[in-house]
């Protein structure tokens, strides 16, 4: 059985019959350790979907107007909210692309990650030295003083970990990364990649990568989503996908990634036309 | 698919179409325009004179000679401003001569103002027989003791009259000038000054920044209520209203002082100011015509609020009798004549107490919608 | 940050100098003088002074000097012996005349400050949570016309619907003590100081109390619409701690940095509520002085205040420092 099935979503926003939806019938399923890629550009309704996981977005704009989203076997959009709680953060955690705002600034990082410790681990006596495990584990070097530190005292590339650290604490069973380099310098994105790379092998955690840059998703996704106006246009394996893109959509996203030792004298850019 | 086009909007225009959005800002705009065509045309609403005459076969408009120059002001520069709005499109393409225009008018206005003889005329036309003639809605002037003191309302007298026989519909329609004038001028010598001072603290900082910051100290911490006895006493006049004026606009133009600071110190961190600089644009230009335009919208926010304020403080000047002195009519004037008989003459502090509410209302709307139409993290509906 | 401190307590003093200067000046241009005051005779049915007496009454408070040696001696008066001087109207010492009515002053713009504060923030909390809702919609319509009514109106209407007069008669219209107040014991006086100064304060707390409600929902919007309110949620932490640890910790910043400077706002609002209401604290006393051109009063009275208002930006200084980490460790 998959671990997260998406059947038919559709999501809209604002009153009814505004605009295109933002989510347009949408299906895929993510095995348990496995690696997802959803890849598409800005507008494309791949963070829409991400949020709608957990039934993230605020309710108002937004409405869940068809399909099923089944965690484990559970039917999420139904789910009542306490049980609901309990999966967000243990069952399935998240990431965010900006580290620097997802982190609450006055609170210490310790605390920050206490809390989703003390919330789905009640089991845990010794917090602390989890704490420190956690943030071990993510690369901070002297965690034992960097607990008390507030996050506008760290680097960007360091907020990025210690929202990892956080997220993985609750031992999720999947983990979605909204953009994680998005907003980090090219050097920090690697280690960021690498990092994540790492955590994968350590555990059985599946991961749902939402990017829009092609480039991170070859050396790292088993299986790549395109997501383009809503819709998923096309689905496969990484490497056949990168080799043999069928849709109009991908096939431009693909040649948009500058290539090493390629003279190029314009970047490439997706002519909409072209595409439906 | 194409992606939207994308809408081209500018920013005064789109503050003006959210404003106008919010039903509450709304209303409160048009009840200051309302409480604006008031004020001019108090003489006509109000007045001992009828605005037309037939008597012995010749017409007169017994209106016009007796009126005081502040009323002329109100009278023709209320219109002015309508007709500035009206024509705005092809006055602000060429700014340069709408500009020159609007002065010439006004120079003209004032200097005509500064010779012309304002004819004070105790009799009142209600006595006087004639063959014809149209008296004002309310047929007395503020300052005559017509009736008997302590009338509650009545047709005659819709709001009553005072301890000395005045009418006080008459007084308020007189009294809304007051209000509304001292509002106004007092705030725009408070904008003036605070957004001077404000930019130049913000923008040049260091030392510059110091000195101003003490400056704001010191008037922030300066009794107000002693400025304003010495500033009184200073005029022998009875007309005290340019000298209250002056002294709340000397007294609160700390707030936006201290807004403007902060505003500038953010603004001239961004890169369109160090942009403008690299153009080799001088330090004025930069101040007015690059980083001003985006600190406009709290400016405005502040200013609309300061002009409720502005006016809650001449009342309650007046209130404590150190304000507008009798006769001239001020609504917190007679709000301070109510409170020995409120007993028995509700009247008295009904009338001016709900004016004044509804016109520091007004204002208040008008300052939340300008605040929420400028918020620039409101989303774009 | 020490540092920054200091500097900011040694600005004050060229502050503190401008207004006592300021203040010093204007008392003397002022046209009036005490002599005219005391030696004019008249309500209290001794003679009127004759010139010389007069002048004698001018020379004895320096008013004769120029303004700035009468300043250099009064601020060498008070910078190095602390001494505010004897006030001149009735040869009290200024600290004396202060003090006695400091307390009332102090408690009414206590309790205003602490009703305003304990009131406005759930209201502002409430009507951000529930924005766009009826309960956003009926507090911020509520707050707007009570902002809008003058303070004296307020006093006016409350006197004559609850206080003496015609209609009820459950709080008495003036005073800070009914007149057999000496008469009653402890317990009873303390109760009766409290009805008397019920609807002052309640005069003085709704104009304040709608500003803080306001800048408190718009603050709470603001720390609700940031990321972190995601990640809170996202993490599975119930929607109450939320709302009441992680946004409103971070909305309450600047609402607490505004404390500290409304005191003084309140201090001056006294004023007005002081005049309806026949207490006898220290805007009535500002207000006999400046009347009476008691300089010396005056310039104490100015003294005092500004020195609280001075503190009370010190004070928001330092509490922005303490409550927001990103200032303190930067």
């Amino acid at each position: 059985m998959a671990l997260l099935r998406v059947d038919n979503l559709g999501i809209r926003f604002g009153a009814a019959g505004e605009a295109a939806p933002a989510v347009d019938g949408v299906s895929f399923e993510i095995a348990a350790g496995e690696t997802v890629a959803l890849v598409g550009e800005s507008g494309s309704g791949k963070s829409v979907t991400a949020l709608a996981l957990t039934r993230l977005l605020a309710s108002p704009p937004a409405r869940y107007v068809s399909g099923r989203i089944e965690f484990e076997g559970r039917e999420m959009l139904q789910l009542p909210e306490r049980e609901l709680r309990a999966l967000r953060g243990s069952g399935i955690a998240y990431i965010f692309q900006e580290p620097s705002s997802s982190l609450n600034p006055v609170f210490t990082i310790g605390y920050q990650i206490r809390e989703a410790i003390n919330l789905h681990r009640p089991e845990i006596k010794e917090v602390t030295g989890e704490i420190v495990r956690a943030l071990n584990t993510v690369g901070i070097r002297d965690p034992e003083k960097r607990l008390n530190d507030y996050p506008h005292q760290l680097s960007g590339g360091m907020q990025q970990r210690v929202m990892i650290a956080m997220a993985l604490a609750c031992r999720p069973r999947l983990l979605v990364a909204d953009e994680p380099t998005t907003a980090l310098d090219v050097t920090i994105q690697k280690q960021i990649m690498d990092l994540l790379k790492e955590l994968k092998q350590q555990s059985n955690m599946a991961i749902l990568l939402i990017t829009h840059n092609f480039g991170l998703v070859a050396d790292f996704a088993d299986r790549v989503l395109v997501m383009f106006h809503g819709r998923i246009v096309e689905s496969g394996a990484t490497v056949e996908v990168l080799r043999n893109p069928r849709h109009p959509y991908t096939r431009a996203l693909i040649e948009c990634v500058p290539k090493l030792g390629q003279k190029q004298h314009r970047l490439k850019v997706i002519d909409y036309a072209g595409i439906e | 698919m194409n992606p939207p086009e994308a809408i081209h909007e500018s920013y005064t225009r789109r503050i003006w179409r959210r404003f106008h959005a919010d039903t509450m800002a709304r209303n409160g705009f048009r009840t200051i325009i309302v409480l604006f065509i008031i004020a001019a045309l108090a003489p006509f609403l109000a007045n001992s004179h009828a605005i037309v005459r037939v008597a012995h076969g010749r017409v007169t408009f017994p209106v016009f000679p007796s009126l005081e120059p502040i009323e002329w002001r109100f009278l023709l520069y209320v219109p002015l401003a309508g007709l500035a709005w009206l024509l705005r499109r092809r006055l602000l393409t060429r700014p340069w001569r709408g500009a020159g225009l609007l002065l010439a008018v006004i120079v003209l206005i004032e200097i005509w103002l500064a010779y012309h003889h304002v004819v004070n005329d105790p009799s009142n036309d209600r006595d006087r027989p004639a063959t014809f003639k149209w008296m004002p809605l309310v047929a007395y002037s503020p300052l005559e003791t017509a009736s008997e003191p302590f009338l509650p309302p009545s047709w005659t007298h819709p709001c009553g009259t005072d301890s000395t026989g005045r009418d006080i519909a008459a007084r308020m329609l007189h009294g809304a000038r007051t209000s509304l004038s001292i509002g106004f001028v007092a705030q725009s010598i408070a904008l003036s000054v605070g957004v001077t001072l404000g930019s130049l603290a913000g923008y040049y900082r260091r030392w510059l920044d110091i000195v101003i910051c003490r400056l704001i100290e010191i008037m922030d911490c300066f009794p107000p209520l002693l400025l304003v006895l010495v500033a009184i006493s200073l005029t022998e006049s009875q007309n005290h209203m340019f000298y209250i004026m002056v002294v709340i606009g000397l007294t609160t133009w700390t707030g936006v002082a201290r807004l403007v600071r902060g505003e500038f110190l953010r603004l001239s961190n961004l890169p369109f100011t160090l942009a403008a600089q690299a153009g080799g644009a001088g330090d004025l230009r930069v101040i007015v015509r690059h980083i001003l335009p985006n600190a406009l919208g709290p400016i405005l926010v502040v200013g609309t609020f300061g002009v409720a304020s502005a006016i809650l403080l001449e009342s309650s000047l007046s209130f404590l009798g150190f304000g507008m002195q009798a006769p001239t009519p001020s609504w917190g004037d007679i709000l301070n004549e109510s409170r020995l008989y409120i007993d028995f003459a509700w009247w008295l502090a009904f009338f001016p107490g709900f004016a004044i509410l509804i016109t520091i209302m007004s204002y208040n709307f008008v300052g939340e919608g300008l605040r929420d139409a400028v918020d620039p993290r409101l989303r774009i509906k | 940050m020490t540092t920054y401190l200091i500097r900011r307590v040694l600005l004050l003093i060229p502050t503190f100098f401008g207004i006592t200067l300021l203040t010093f000046l204007l008392v003397r241009e002022a046209p009036g003088n005490i002599a005219l005051v005391k030696g004019g005779g008249g309500a209290t049915g001794s003679r009127p002074m004759t010139a010389e007496q007069r002048e004698t009454l001018i020379k004895f408070y320096g008013l004769d000097k120029p303004p700035l040696v009468g300043y250099a001696a009064w601020l060498q008066r008070f910078v190095f012996h602390l001494d505010l001087g004897d006030s001149w109207l009735d040869d009290r010492p200024v600290v004396t005349k202060i003090t006695e009515r400091l307390g009332l002053t102090a408690s009414l713009a206590g309790s205003a400050l602490l009703l305003s504060y304990l009131i406005a923030i759930p209201l502002g909390v409430i009507a951000a949570i529930k924005r766009g809702q009826f309960a956003d919609r009926a507090i911020s319509f509520t707050v707007f016309v009570l902002y809008s009514i003058p303070t004296f109106a307020a006093a006016l209407l409350l006197i004559m619907l609850v206080a003496g007069g015609d209609y009820l008669n459950l709080l008495p219209m003036y005073g800070a003590n009914s007149i057999n107040a000496s008469e009653m014991g402890p317990l009873a006086w303390t109760w009766d100081r409290i009805k008397h100064l019920i609807l002052p304060v309640i005069c003085l707390t709704y104009a304040s109390l709608s500003y803080i409600s306001r800048y408190a929902r718009v603050s709470m919007l603001d720390a609700l619409a940031q990321d972190f309110v995601r990640t809170a949620r996202a993490k599975g932490l119930p929607e109450r701690l939320v709302i009441l640890r992680h946004a409103l910790r971070n909305a309450l910043i600047p609402v607490i940095t505004v404390f500290a400077l409304e005191l003084p706002v309140l201090i001056g609002g006294a004023v007005i509520i002081e005049e309806i209401f026949s207490l006898p604290g220290m805007g009535q006393l500002m207000f006999q002085s400046l009347e009476a051109h008691d300089d010396m009063t005056t310039m104490g009275i100015t003294v005092f205040v500004s020195i609280l208002t001075l503190l009370g930006y010190l004070l928001a200084d330092i509490l922005y420092v303490v409550v927001d980490p990103r200032i303190r460790y930067e």
